[in-house]
């Protein structure tokens, strides 16, 4: 099967990141005036999942590590060649990765699900989806 | 002439296919990191979470009803083991042993309805004081809820504690069940809250104070409660009301 073109991948990749920084923004904003975010449907699974020790790595809130990830990403679909290429793909690795052991968390140990992680989550995993299908369809390749 | 321009072709065929191949080679080179990354990935991930859950005190003791403690605490103010307003005319005062059954039954039942009709709204506050009759684990239980308390994460605790409590007196009241507690209720620096509560002349001296206070009241059983407010005979002590009827009139009588 034929990849779709590498300018199409990167264009929707640069959207995906852009907007993944707004969410993990708005997480890391929310958090640092003392509160969490606010859940769109009700309900306390943000402030659950907020007030986790869960939510902080290494003293640090892991929606700032996110921003740094879909700053990353956004930088790799801007950019062209093998370096953005695997670049790309190795940080949304790492980002979908961690999302899924996040999401493991907020299902089985916080018992609380958090609309604005899951969007996240999300958002990372179509990053991975769009830079693994560009690493593999096109490095190697002319840029 | 013409000889000359065959081998240049050839050449720049060997060439180009020389390089094609190499291409091909780097290609199958930058693929094979990929995959070792996404290998390397997915033990991570597993790794992780085999880690998380052998941490969490043999994997088998997940607590129930954490959601269900924060969604029904959320957006309530706390401080210490006060829930409510500050500012709220009425206090209600709830003196508890958090190994004691009666009590947690209250916790699932009435004591929620009461802090939907009136905690809530911000007419009155709950203050929660420990009032051990069972056993010195009813004092670490309650230390550990005090120091929740100075996190702004006392009530949580409580809650949690009631609905995951044990057999009385068991020995189930151990580091490690108050440990998951307080991770469950969101108590956010859990070495602070390891070293107050054990603090001798802090949260554990508060239970025996609060102990004694329940005794020279003449309480005899948990929960027994009790409110204050502008209109009220002073503190009145209410004891053990069977439903939240009676402690919610208690309150509009008090304020």
């Amino acid at each position: 099967m034929k990849a779709p073109a590498e300018g199409t991948l990167r264009a929707i990749a640069t959207f995906v990141a852009t907007f993944g920084i707004g969410v993990a923004t708005y997480i890391a904003i929310a958090d640092s005036g003392g509160g969490s975010p606010v859940c769109l449907a009700g309900g306390g699974g943000c402030e659950a999942v907020a007030n986790s020790t869960y939510s902080h790595l290494l003293g640090v809130n892991v929606a700032v590590f996110g921003i740094a990830g879909y700053v990353l990403l956004l930088a790799a679909s801007l950019l062209r060649g093998d370096a953005a290429r695997m670049g790309g793909f190795g940080i949304s690795l790492v980002g979908f990765g961690y999302s899924v052991y996040l999401s493991y968390l907020e299902l089985f140990k916080i018992e609380a699900i958090c609309q604005w992680c899951v969007a996240s989550a999300v958002l990372m995993t179509i990053l991975f989806g769009l830079n693994a299908v560009r690493m593999i369809g096109y490095v190697g390749r002319e840029a | 002439m013409s000889g000359k321009s065959a081998r240049e072709e050839r050449r720049e065929e060997r060439l180009r296919t020389e390089s094609e191949g190499d291409k091909q080679e780097r290609r199958k080179r930058l693929l094979q990191i990929g995959s070792a990354a996404a290998f390397l990935v997915i033990v991570a991930v597993a790794v992780a979470v085999v880690i998380t859950q052998s941490s969490s005190d043999g994997g088998d003791t997940s607590l129930e009803d954490v959601a269900l403690v924060n969604q029904e605490l959320q957006g309530i103010p706390q401080s210490g083991l006060t829930l409510g307003e500050q500012s709220a005319k009425v206090t209600l005062f709830e003196f508890g042993d958090l190994q004691c059954p009666v009590c947690k039954s209250y916790a699932e039942g009435i004591v929620p309805e009461v802090i939907d009709s009136q905690v809530r709204s911000g007419e009155a506050k709950i203050e929660f004081r420990n009032f051990r009759i069972i056993s010195q684990e009813s004092v670490t239980a309650g230390a550990a809820a005090l120091a929740a308390g100075q996190q702004g994460r006392g009530w949580n605790f409580i809650e949690l504690f009631y609905r995951n409590q044990g057999i009385e007196a068991s020995g189930y009241v151990s580091d490690e069940f108050l440990t998951e507690i307080a991770k469950g209720a969101g108590v956010p620096d859990i070495a602070k809250w390891n070293k107050n509560r054990k603090d001798q002349a802090g949260s554990l001296r508060e239970v025996q104070r609060s102990t004694e206070e329940a005794q020279r009241l003449g309480l005899t059983g948990t929960p027994s409660f009790a409110v204050a407010g502008p209109n009220s005979d002073g503190f009145e002590v209410l004891g053990t009301p069977g439903d939240a009827g009676t402690i919610e009139r208690a309150i509009e009588g008090a304020s």
